[in-house]
């Protein structure tokens, strides 16, 4: 009862320009809430997107701002603290965010869901994002990974006369509440286990007061992880992945694929990397082997599939496999090779999904691989971003997914797991199979054939395409294009000149001090 | 006049993305004056040449220091004709594709011009992380120009070809990646160059699995027998200038890779696998010249003859002697320099039999196209190893070398040899002189576009035939010296 | 008094929740299913805040109240949603046949 008292005595210390990037993106949220209200196309079709988009960009620069090397520093005393992991993850968070608003202006799950309630999740999700990355604590990480997923399952089923959109948003919801009963569960039995919350103290009594083999303790960071496992779409816990991308409107599925994926490495970046790091050799043979599954089972599940969508999901399922050995190696290295992937993943997706929306909306066959046939001579401005992406997930050099590749490689091997590395390597070449497929079927798809002799001036015709039509130009649709032609061009400049982002990666490897440099 | 490595190696792919912008009829010749161009500089650079100097031209560039990359470009011994055989066969392989009509033919020049860069990338690179770079992309030209302009089947093939050799690679990209880190002192900041690895070398066991990842990477680049599986779905289907270049140039990256990087890099386990090495060559060699043997598709013919001469240099490599080394790389060199021609020979054979590249349906030609004849015989000879030509030379190096260090394979391997006459010159003869083949239309080199292309090659040939020295005087300032041999059996 | 029996009890509602969740097919039996194991997890909070004698863990267990409340209130929307989007298919069909 003392304690109480002295808590209630106490005011938490908070520093408001630390947590100023979260109050752009919460606030910002209400605003563009109350935005909505206002009738008129004017207001829903450019006040409010704009009004998120100024939210995110404060956001952004409040994060720059903010930016410091070295240790973390408390903003709200014992619940949030930022330090460069926070911060250059939020980023990320936020250029999804604005990718994703130009991807959803023109979709219908906006007009059926109403603007302003469609950003204002995104703005909620995207706080609690950020919530997650700079939390401390369990309740907060709790707290930052429940604000994150409500919003979404709204916004999955947010195409609200779509029978498949709705079963996404509910399967969605009954899944990612089971990850979040058995991560509460988990986290439930670490506090009694440790008696603390808080990350640090946690990572003090593990080791001291409390026994590395307590039944309590171990039991508690396998139900966490499984519960994270959920989140971050690691298998064996991805099998609602798949349907969940597919049944959701694409632009939700581009911001779940890339911010939650990336929300839900930063949860387990800090918990494991932070609170238990002093346990590390008790789970990391753990998540080794989850993620050697999870690189075998994304990759396989993915050959077979037909919908892009799906075969993204997969790919993304195959991804969190790579990055999950990174965090396994559990040094500094692994720390950066992590985050700067994570930057790499969110470039060569959001290239990918851009052009998936972009087609979807004009070709009869959806989001089905069939959508992009022919898409080589018919559009080169989208095939190429989609050629360019495929090669950088497949790894390919002179792209961003190589780098990426090569720096996890090198620090699995640098912390003595070089059989991962090795793994990683294998998934890659799994994934050539259908990384290809798409790349054939955009450029190589039957042409008709030349007859020798024949005229020059005659070949000059379009081929015609399924589906292709005047209204096809990917043109017609210039936010979506550029997006997704600035996300390919910064995969194929990351992956020639990456030093900047090193840099910001070398800081991020900075931020957990406890770690082995 | 200093030479920049820089130069030679982007002016290929800027010429490529030239060609993308300019007209559609241009887009062909201006490759060729991009390959021209590199070509003349190299061979400013031959002149420059020091024989004996060591490693020269040196370009050396942070590249990526955080992850010790570095843009490292040299020439010496090893690599200074392969990358002149690069800029050299280029040149016709984008005039042949320069005269013939294609489906997007800016894209098609573009990827030409980048697939040079990548290639002579590859062979200049100083730095290993550099060099598998180079060696993936590679491929990315590759995947599109057979699979947009290939047969029936591209496809199929290039997905083949890609998921083979990108297999090879990545594996390749694991131990490279492994030998970086696992060489660099603890502390230290990690180097991938190729010297520092060279003087730091790692204990047995490491070696081991690292040697197995580089040489299944080379193996099916080469390709060498058990892991050819790619090759005769790519050489059906590419288009003739793609698999020429392929054929004579890209497949030599592979067995490069073992002299630049596993002999030097991992001596202990090139000793180790001495014997393994040894007898995949010799199967590819007595494989290879069979299948050729018995394949009615002249294409086949030239891809199963590239497994025997490949074995050939595989060969020598692994007899781990000077001399072998020497022979070699002597025969990388002129094995590129014979299969550019046959390649288009094999396109002139192909127009005249109604655009068909079977052996059935060309024949008895001779007579009344000598010179094509000629030409096809001079090249058929070279590649046979005729005494007098410059293969003879580099196969006795080759064989030498193997006989002072293992004689029962070169007992073996010196069979392959007779066994190349006999493919040869069934080759030669069925598109020659048996029987007309049906709707054959015998009409002789054209001037310009046919003889033009093919008889710089033709005297490339002769001329080192003759003078076969040439070649060796430079090849003999980089070849694994007695010495090292030495340091080898030390470290055993 | 001993923590243990708190525990057995929550992991037993916990076991619970999951196999309801696991297998009951009606999506409101499966939201109570969600409940149970939200729950469970308060009651450990609540017995281990106890066995600890500091209010964190009370705290956790407000807060996860609040977080179960908003789940239930989103899933329940989205099944209403699904019920409704059945009932006035029929008239949606009708409205494509026009002209």
């Amino acid at each position: 009862m003392t304690t109480l008292l002295i808590a209630a005595a106490k005011a938490p210390v908070i520093d408001y320009k630390g947590i100023s990037p979260l109050f752009a993106v919460a606030g910002g949220a209400v605003i563009v809430l109350m935005a909505a209200l206002i009738r008129g196309r004017f207001a829903q079709r450019v006040l409010v997107p704009f009004l998120t988009v100024g939210a995110l960009g404060a956001a952004i620069g409040l994060s720059i701002w903010n930016w410091h090397t070295g240790d973390s520093r408390p903003i709200v005393e014992g619940a949030l603290a930022i330090d460069p992991l926070a911060l250059g993850l939020s980023l990320l968070f936020y250029i999804t965010g604005l990718a994703t608003v130009a991807f959803a202006w023109r979709s219908r799950a906006l007009r059926e869901s109403g603007t302003g309630e469609f950003f204002g999740l995104m703005l909620g999700s995207i706080a609690g994002m950020t919530i997650l990355g700079s939390a401390e604590n369990l309740i907060t990480l709790f707290v930052g990974i429940e604000l994150l997923s409500i919003p979404l399952y709204v916004m999955c089923a947010s195409d609200v006369r779509r029978e498949t959109s709705l079963e996404s948003g509910l399967k969605y919801l009954v899944i990612g509440s089971v990850g979040s009963a058995t991560l509460l569960y988990g986290l439930a039995l670490i506090y009694g286990a440790t008696g603390h919350t808080g990350f640090a103290e946690i990572n003090n009594a593990i080791g001291n007061s409390v026994n590395l083999t307590d039944p309590l303790l171990l039991t508690g960071i396998a139900l966490a992880a499984a519960g994270l496992a959920f989140k971050a779409s690691v298998a064996p816990f991805h099998a609602w992945t798949p349907d969940v991308y597919e049944g959701a409107p694409t632009p939700v599925t581009a911001f779940m694929a890339v911010a939650t994926k990336t929300a839900a490495f930063a949860v387990i970046l800090r918990f494991f990397l932070e609170a238990l790091v002093s346990a590390q050799e008790q789970w990391a043979p753990a998540l080794a082997a989850l993620a050697v599954i999870t690189i075998i089972v994304g990759n396989v599940g993915a050959i077979a599939q037909n919908s892009l969508k799906r075969m993204l999901a997969w790919s993304g399922v195959a991804q969190a496999g790579y990055m999950l050995a990174g965090v396994v190696v559990g040094t500094q290295l692994g720390l950066q090779a992590t985050a700067f992937y994570l930057a790499m993943y969110l470039f060569m997706n959001l290239a990918a999904f851009g052009v998936v929306i972009a087609r979807e909306r004009v070709s009869e066959h959806g989001d089905g691989l069939k959508s992009l046939e022919g898409l080589g001579s018919a559009s080169p401005l989208l095939a190429w971003p989609m050629t360019i992406a495929m090669l950088s997930l497949a790894g390919f050099p002179a792209t961003a997914g190589f780098i990426g590749k090569f720096y996890l490689i090198s620090a699995a091997v640098d912390g003595n797991w070089a059989w991962l590395g090795v793994m990683i390597v294998v998934g890659s070449m799994l994934s050539l199979v259908y990384y290809l497929r798409v790349i054939a079927v955009m450029w190589m798809t039957p042409l008709k054939i030349e007859l020798p002799g024949r005229p020059r001036r005659a070949r000059r015709e379009v081929q015609p395409v399924a589906g292709w039509s005047p209204e096809a130009d990917p043109r017609a649709q210039p936010e979506v294009l550029l997006v997704t032609l600035i996300m390919a061009a910064a995969t194929i400049f990351f992956g020639i000149v990456p030093s900047p982002l090193f840099h910001l990666a070398h800081d991020v490897g900075t931020s957990i001090s406890a770690l082995f440099s | 006049m200093t030479i920049y490595l820089s130069i030679i190696l982007f002016l290929p792919g800027v010429a490529g993305m030239l060609a993308l912008l300019v007209p559609r009829r241009l887009a062909g010749w201006t490759l060729v004056t991009g390959t021209l161009l590199t070509l003349a500089y190299t061979i400013v650079m031959l002149a420059r040449f020091k024989i004996g100097g060591g490693m020269q031209f040196v370009t050396d560039d942070n590249w990526i220091s955080e992850l010790g990359i570095r843009y490292h470009l040299g020439v010496d011994g090893l690599n200074l004709f392969l990358v002149i055989l690069t800029a050299l066969l280029w040149v016709p392989a984008s005039i042949a594709a320069a005269l013939r009509e294609w489906d997007r033919p800016r894209l098609f020049m573009m990827f030409m011009g980048l697939s040079e860069t990548a290639v002579l990338g590859a062979f200049m690179a100083q730095d290993l992380a550099l060099f598998v770079v180079f060696f993936d992309l590679m491929l990315v030209p590759f995947y599109f120009l057979v699979g947009m302009w290939g047969g029936e089947d591209r496809v199929y093939a290039t997905t083949k070809l890609v998921i083979y050799t990108l297999a090879g690679s990545l594996l390749m990209l694991a131990a490279a990646v492994a030998l970086g880190v696992m060489a660099t002192p603890a502390g230290g900041h990690i180097s991938f160059s190729l010297a520092t690895l060279a003087q730091h070398p790692l204990s047995g066991g490491s070696q081991y699995w690292l040697f197995i990842l580089f040489a299944v990477a080379f193996l099916v680049k080469a390709p060498a027998f058990p892991l050819h599986g790619w090759m005769p779905d790519a050489y059906r289907e590419a288009p003739l200038p793609v698999i020429l270049v392929f054929s004579a140039v890209v497949s030599k990256v592979g067995v490069y890779g073992f002299l630049r990087i596993v002999l030097p890099v991992l001596p202990q386990a090139s000793v180790h696998f001495q014997e393994l090495m040894l007898a995949i060559a010799v199967v590819s060699i007595l494989y290879g010249s069979i299948l050729a043997f018995s394949q009615d598709e002249a294409r086949l013919v030239l891809g199963y003859s590239s497994v025997a001469q490949l074995g050939f240099i595989i060969l020598g490599i692994f007899s781990l002697d000077p001399k072998g080394g020497q022979g070699a790389v002597m025969q990388m060199i002129n094995h590129g320099l014979v299969t550019a021609p046959l390649f288009l020979i094999i396109g002139y054979l192909a127009i005249r039999a109604q655009g068909r590249d079977s052996l059935d349906w060309m024949g008895g030609m001779a007579l009344r196209a000598p010179v094509l004849a000629g030409v096809f015989l001079i090249v058929a000879l070279a590649t046979l190893a005729m005494p007098g030509s410059a293969n003879f030379v580099g196969e006795l190096y080759i064989l030498f070398g193997t006989f002072q260090s293992k004689i029962v394979y070169g007992i073996v391997a010196s069979a392959g040899v007779v066994l190349a006459a006999v493919y040869m010159i069934r080759f030669y003869q069925r598109a020659m002189h048996n029987p007309v083949g049906p709707q054959v239309e015998s009409r002789d080199l054209a001037l310009g576009p046919e003889l033009g292309v093919i008889a710089p090659l033709v005297l490339v040939i002769l001329a080192l035939g003759v003078y076969p020295n040439f070649l060796l005087h430079r090849i003999n300032a980089f070849a694994p010296t007695a010495n090292d041999r030495t340091e080898v059996s030390v470290i055993k | 008094m001993n923590v243990t029996w708190y525990l057995v009890l929550s992991a037993f509602i916990f076991a619970m929740g999951a196999a309801g969740v696991l297998t009951r097919r009606n999506p409101l039996v499966v939201l109570l299913c969600l409940e149970l194991m939200l729950n469970a997890g308060n009651l450990a909070l609540i017995a281990f805040s106890r066995m600890w004698g500091n209010a964190d863990g009370q705290i956790f267990a407000l807060v996860v109240m609040v977080v179960a409340a908003c789940e239930v209130v989103v899933g329940l929307g989205i099944i209403v949603g699904i019920f409704r989007r059945r009932i006035p298919e029929d008239v949606d069909a009708l409205s494509e046949l026009r002209g």
